[in-house]
């Protein structure tokens, strides 16, 4: 299972995630994040975590909202997406948690 | 001698532009509604046969707000398939099947299964692949589907191939693209400028309305494109294309083997995205461009490509791009599955280097070499490659221009 875009790439530790949430943040997305037991590439949709949060502008922010998110599903897949809210669509979305798989 | 209105702005001086060249305007009533034929056989017409004239080139047209909304443009557009596909922040991945002629349907299948679970996202017809003797269209199409459901349930992401529907006439073509969705595809191919542009228009319009989506190839373009001093420029050709619909275009690499100077490649990959474009001569624009909310088309970079030269294309085009590694993929030494990796694990770690302020263009090497540290099919990549390049000076340049 490889779950699209750093998939190839080992696994982003916190310091990277954080450089990745600070980019998303600076170009003005939106950040949302998504939670799923059973990914499938046909499944547009994840479970929403608590919702978009529309006017976090720190990454510290994102951040815990995605620990809480861990911690609370620790058996899921966890994505984290950005969205560009003048475009109204979706730009950016990255696994920021993949549970024992072997893979 | 009173004029008729009709015609009054055909014969108004003509303006000469900065670069030496001239302009006119057209009437909007010269040219039928939502119809790129139209369009060409007025403007790209009879007058380039004109005994007069010596040579004559088309370099840009404008298209005014209301003629560009009575076409419907591209199918679906960037953000609807990324949508569709569940692909985000990064450029989209491809490859063109080698060897491109005389494998089996079944031989080309593996090719397809081997090259998509490696890691790209889109495999390819070459334009030459049809339906030949010894391998049918229908056969093709089937054992190619097999190996994209095959690759997308052992990867956990979407994968499509550009079937090539592209046909000897217009019901053959429609028939091909049916059994592509009924096959399940996500994405068909043709190849406009052979295939004639109204039976172009008739396939945008097929998948607009079934939900396939359209690669594009330009097979001829550089036939009627690549001469200085004749034709009709190659950004012509492309807002045609958005016009009459396409949701990817090749539009050249800038450091392949075909040609394609920088700043203009960079000026039709503006043409092909955004919602307006303003003139720059600088990269060839003459006119401003507004599409008016006409989806945006996915330029592809494609020819002769390598993962070396992953951290320009990556700082050249963005996230919305196509880039295709035929060649840069199959010609791993260790297959097309190790091929297909390195080129996903090269462009993943550019796109985290850029996301994390590094500058591709001056750093670019070293993020590919501190990665291929941790991936055994990126360094036998980049030592694969190392040596290739096509070092030659384009055809079709821009003038200098003096401001």
């Amino acid at each position: 299972m490889r779950l699209e875009t750093f998939s190839y790439l080992p696994e982003l530790d916190a310091l990277e995630v954080r450089a990745q949430v600070e980019w998303i943040l600076a170009r003005g997305m939106v950040v949302a994040i998504e939670h799923t037991e059973r990914p499938d590439p046909y499944a547009h949709y994840w479970t929403l975590w608590r919702l978009p949060l529309f006017d976090v502008r720190d990454a510290e922010t994102v951040l815990g909202a995605v620990e809480e998110c861990r911690r609370a599903h620790p058996g899921s897949y966890v994505r984290l997406n950005g969205y560009d809210p003048v475009r109204q669509g979706q730009v950016s979305s990255f696994v920021v948690q993949r549970p024992g798989e072997g893979a | 001698m009173s004029i008729p209105l009709f015609f009054r702005a055909v014969i108004e001086k003509p303006r000469v532009m900065v670069d030496g060249g001239v302009s006119w305007n057209y009437p909007l009533d010269l040219f039928e509604e939502g119809s790129v034929a139209s369009v060409a056989a007025s403007i790209a017409g009879n007058v380039f046969g004109f005994k007069a004239l010596r040579a004559l080139r088309l370099e840009d047209l404008r298209f005014p707000v209301a003629y560009v909304k009575t076409f419907a443009g591209p199918p679906h557009g960037i953000q609807v398939e990324r949508d569709r596909l569940g692909k985000y922040g990064r450029p989209f991945l491809g490859a063109t099947l080698k060897p491109k002629l005389g494998l089996s349907a079944k031989n080309y299948g593996r090719a397809c299964f081997e090259l998509l679970r490696g890691g790209l996202d889109f495999t390819k017809d070459d334009e030459n692949i049809t339906s030949q003797p010894f391998m049918r269209w229908r056969d093709r199409f089937t054992f190619v589907m097999e190996a994209v459901r095959s690759a997308e349930g052992e990867t956990g992401e979407r994968k499509g191939h550009y079937l090539n529907v592209t046909a000897p006439d217009c019901e053959g073509m429609l028939e091909r693209a049916e059994y592509a969705k009924e096959l399940g595809a996500p994405i068909i191919m043709h190849d406009y400028l052979v295939g004639g542009l109204s039976a172009h228009q008739t396939l945008a319009n097929w998948c607009r309305r079934n939900g396939v989506l359209l690669h594009v190839h330009r097979a001829m373009h550089a036939v009627l494109d690549r001469q200085k001093t004749h034709g009709v420029h190659f950004r012509v050709l492309a807002k045609w294309l958005r016009l009459a619909g396409g949701d990817h275009l090749h539009s050249g690499t800038v450091v392949g083997k075909l040609e394609g100077d920088r700043e203009t490649t960079l000026g039709v990959v503006d043409l092909l995205r955004e919602q307006f474009v303003p003139a720059d001569l600088g990269r060839g624009l003459h006119f401003d461009q507004d599409w008016a909310s006409l989806p945006g088309v996915l330029p592809v970079a494609s020819g002769g490509i390598h993962v070396w030269h992953v951290p320009t294309l990556v700082s050249l085009f963005g996230d919305d791009c196509v880039l295709q590694f035929g060649g840069g993929s199959a010609g791993h030494p260790w297959g097309s599955l190790a091929g297909a990796h390195a080129i996903r694990v090269a462009v993943e770690a550019c796109v985290q280097a850029r996301n994390e302020g590094r500058d591709l263009a001056a750093e670019g090497n070293e993020v590919l070499r501190r990665t291929a540290a941790g991936s055994p099919e990126l360094a036998a990549a980049l030592d694969t490659w190392r040596e290739i390049s096509f070092d030659y000076e384009a055809v079709d340049t821009l003038d200098p221009v003096s401001a």
